[in-house]
């Protein structure tokens, strides 16, 4: 695959997951015993329905575990739709790992903050479950994670698992209206459960990823907890087309959002002009 | 580097010996509208000379406008096969590609070869040896020697000519050329250095690249971007016809079981290029896409690569329906 | 030209226009768009046999729809379309003023749609000479030379889109070349998805392209485009009667149905 970017692997739906509405959950296994990918958390890939195109997501699982890769997307335009309808046993098309990755060996022995929303959990979740894989080597754990309903959270048996965990600190939130009758975590958007539980910036990194609005609202509550811009990580999203810096689409100015991220600190985010 | 001369009356003999040996040679051609296009040939004969410039650049011999990339079908193991067409490309030659062009040339190989060096494009330019004339004239819509370049230039030339007086000074600078040359080896002789000025064309000079790569600088937030692009169609006609411009789209035709992904020439003036599947699109005025353009030109490509991007052939200015002017511009907003 | 240039600055400085869209000279002597706001730069336009751009088609730009109050130099091809695009509601948002030159190089001031569509009916352009020649010789080739003629124009087709940009006909937010749901037309530059794309936009302007013929005039492939439209608006008026851009009422042949229609293309 060193020679052509542009030939996919060839691999097969191990497993669909219906995550929520229009949301799943793909595990894909190589049909090439020999492919030997390999990849880090915050990477991502092209994956391909033949004869409707392709579509960029996120790595979703943790290099940490072998032998398969998981993909999380919303059905929302013509390849992804595409995608929503194959079954177990389809081959698709993957090409990737590409992108930046998060810094993660940069980060050993310190607390990790999480801050994300709705769909923006499964960008983070390979870097949850990366730190979870090697809990011993990081800080603290925790993570706000909230979503307009309970039906829109993503990997709910997940989000259960890490809040028995007593060495991950889970705030799960819904928005005002979004709870069910049974619901007992906080009702409220992510910011604001954020204030209520403010974290520490003291030997701290935090990684926020999601919604534009989200993202807007939580930056001022971190600095006000002492975070600096380099000390916040983020994973933008563009449109992607042939994922290796060629094709264009993805500029941020002189950014490569394909290349040079899709990982970048906060202070590399507010260098670039803001057309993202 | 080897110094030759051929005289006029032997360089139709050596291009035909080109095709003879069985080479593409691709070459400018007049066409019935009175356009000038890059074209494969059968003969001297149909080579065009009295033109400044072609409407189109010579790209598409080594990044075609459309492209495939490979051809999918199911087996019957139940996985696909796939095929690419890389090791059938002809030996190409390119006749007839002005200074600015053959810079061109060089920015595409620093560009698709760099990083994640794309296997297409190199497969193709492995194939082609380009074979340059210098400009004896040009017209308002030059500009080479503001961005580094000039009518005699030899960079990106495996064959640059020089028209001299019954004559061509033929300055040989790659082993691609000489193996060219060695065709038909016995219509040359060897010279010593001799001048090209007199020569050469003599286009404006509107900026130098030196003041340039400070002013731009600060470029970004100037106003006078919203006038820059006013007159701009938001179509793709400047991209197309750029030597420079690379940005493409992939698409999948065929059915899911059959067909071919092709990767064709995309344009960022175009207003769908950002656009996201949700509806969001980064830049959604032509303000936005018309600066985005020129401060990849002149100032991006300078900071990821090392060189200016844009070549000063004029095409973008010859072909936009409404003649947008991109020295013009860059020199309105770097005031 | 100094007529042009005075009434120009005075509608400018009284308010009666915040923006006016006319030629001017760039650095090569060539009449191109301009764009202007102040009455101080009026004294740059230009306007004579070289200002060849329909320049109706920005009145679709949101810059330029954001001024309201607008001018527009014209010929009277440019101010046929803009008759056409009144009559198609387009440009309700407007208040426009017409600036164009008649026959015996008088200026003459449009201010209203009722002054614009006396004007352009007094005025009307017939076919360009060399454009009915050519229509004539590709209507008296056979079927297949013709394929062949166009076979051969259109693989020059990168799919630029600088036919449909400059067209003030094609004003569709979103065209049906970007639905990619389904994929209607190819996006590649391969003889069959060019003729895809250009007898499908010719099907979407047949009675309603005014013949400025900008389309094939700027394409940068030299492909003669104007010819497919004017060629079915020629069959569009022999069919259903009916002229683009003569009257405010307008009327689109092929989505309005009078019960004397003829129907005997239907076989």
């Amino acid at each position: 695959m060193d020679t052509n970017q542009y030939i996919p692997y060839q691999v097969r739906i191990a497993d669909i997951i219906d995550e929520a509405p229009l949301v799943r959950t793909y595990k894909l296994e190589f049909t090439d015993p020999s492919a030997n990918f390999t990849f880090k958390a915050g990477q991502f890939a092209e994956y391909g329905v033949f004869g409707e195109g392709e579509s960029t997501f996120c790595i979703a699982s943790s290099p940490t575990r072998e032998g398969y890769i998981e993909c999380t997307f919303r059905s929302s335009g013509r390849v992804t739709k595409a995608l929503a309808n194959c079954e177990i046993n389809d081959i698709i098309g993957l090409r990737g790992p590409f992108g930046r990755p998060f810094p993660i060996e940069e980060w050993y022995g310190k607390d990790i903050v999480f801050i994300t929303g709705g769909i923006g959990l499964p960008p983070l979740r390979c870097v949850i479950w990366n730190v979870l894989d090697q809990r011993s080597t990081f800080g603290k754990v925790s993570i706000y994670y909230g979503a307009r309903t309970v039906a829109d959270l993503v990997y709910k048996e997940e989000l259960d698992e890490w809040k028995r965990r007593d060495d991950v600190n889970l705030f799960l939130t819904v928005d005002p209206g979004g709870e069910t009758k049974d619901w007992k975590d906080n009702v409220g958007f992510v910011p604001t459960i954020i204030e209520q539980n403010l974290p520490s910036s003291k030997n701290a990194i935090a990684i926020v990823a999601g919604p534009p609005i989200l993202i807007k609202m939580s930056m001022p509550i971190l600095a006000k907890c002492g975070f600096a811009n380099d000390k916040i990580f983020t994973t933008l999203e563009n449109r992607m087309k042939c994922g290796v810096g060629k094709c264009g689409h993805c500029t941020v100015g002189k950014t490569y959002v394909c290349k040079d991220g899709p990982v970048f600190t906060y202070e590399e985010v507010l260098l670039m002009p803001q057309e993202y | 580097m080897e110094l030759k001369l051929i005289s006029t009356t032997d360089i139709a003999a050596f291009f035909d010996g080109l095709l003879k040996a069985g080479k593409v040679v691709v070459a400018p051609v007049l066409k019935q509208s009175g356009k000038v296009f890059f074209k494969p040939v059968q003969s001297f004969a149909e080579v065009a000379t009295e033109y400044i410039q072609t409407t189109f650049s010579a790209k598409e011999v080594v990044f075609p406008k459309v492209e495939e990339l490979f051809t999918y079908k199911h087996n019957e193991e139940g996985g696909l096969d796939f095929n690419d067409y890389l090791d059938r490309i002809p030996e190409t030659v390119i006749w007839g590609l002005r200074p600015c062009d053959a810079a061109g040339f060089d920015y595409l190989n620093v560009f698709f070869l760099q990083e994640h060096p794309d296997a297409y494009f190199k497969a193709r330019y492995d194939k082609t040896t380009l074979v340059t004339m210098s400009c004896s004239t040009c017209d308002e819509s030059c500009f080479c020697t503001s961005v580094d370049s000039h009518p005699g230039d030899t960079k990106g030339s495996d064959v640059l000519l020089t028209a001299m007086d019954g004559k061509y000074y033929v300055e040989v600078m790659t082993e691609k050329g000489s193996s060219l040359i060695n065709n038909n080896l016995e219509l040359f002789t060897s010279t010593e250095t001799l001048s090209k000025e007199r020569f050469l064309a003599k286009p404006a000079t509107r900026f130098s690249m030196e003041e340039i790569k400070d002013r731009i600088q600060n470029a970004y937030d100037s106003v006078e971007w919203k006038q820059a692009s006013m007159g701009c169609y938001s179509c793709g006609a400047c991209a197309f016809a750029c030597p420079t411009c690379t940005c493409f789209d992939i698409q999948d035709e065929g059915t899911q079981d059959h067909g071919k992904r092709v990767r064709c020439w995309d344009a960022c003036a175009l207003s769908q290029f950002t656009k996201h599947a949700s509806g969001h699109n980064p830049r959604k005025t032509q303000t936005e896409r018309r600066r985005q353009r020129l401060m990849h030109k002149f100032k991006y490509s300078v900071e990821n690569l090392g060189i200016v991007s844009c070549v000063g052939c004029g095409r973008c200015i010859r072909v936009c329906p409404s003649h947008l002017n991109i020295f013009e511009n860059i020199l309105s907003v770097t005031k | 030209m100094k007529e042009l240039q005075n009434k120009a600055a005075e509608l400018l400085e009284n308010g009666t226009i915040n923006l006016l869209i006319g030629f001017c000279e760039d650095g090569s002597k060539r009449a191109v768009p301009c764009f202007i706001e102040t009455a101080a730069e009026a004294n740059t336009l230009v306007f004579n046999q070289d200002c060849k751009n329909n320049l109706s088609v920005y009145l679709h730009k949101k810059e330029v729809k954001d001024a309201v109050k607008i001018g527009l130099v014209a010929n009277v091809a440019t101010l046929r379309s803009v008759l056409q695009l009144l009559s198609e509601n387009q440009l309700w948002s407007l208040t426009l003023t017409y600036l164009t030159v008649n026959g015996a190089g008088e200026l003459v001031v449009l201010s209203s749609a009722e002054e614009l569509e006396g004007y352009v009916q007094a005025n009307f352009p017939t076919c360009r000479p060399e454009d009915q020649e050519m229509l004539d010789k590709l209507n008296a080739m056979s079927r297949e030379e013709r394929w062949a003629f166009w076979k051969d124009q259109l693989s020059e087709c990168v799919k630029c889109y600088a036919c449909r940009a400059v067209c003030p006909m094609c004003y569709c937010t979103v065209c049906t070349t970007e639905c990619n749901q389904p994929q209607w037309i190819k996006t590649s530059a391969e003889t069959s998805g060019n003729f895809e794309y250009h007898t499908m936009r010719a099907m979407h302007l047949a009675g309603r392209c005014i013949n400025c013929g900008e389309c094939g005039r700027i394409c940068p492939a030299g492909i003669p485009v104007h010819l497919l439209t004017a060629q079915m608006n020629q069959e569009i008026e022999q069919e259903f009667g009916g002229k683009t851009g003569w009257s405010l009422k307008g009327g689109y042949a092929l989505n309005s149905f009078k019960p004397g229609d003829k129907e005997n293309f239907i076989k």
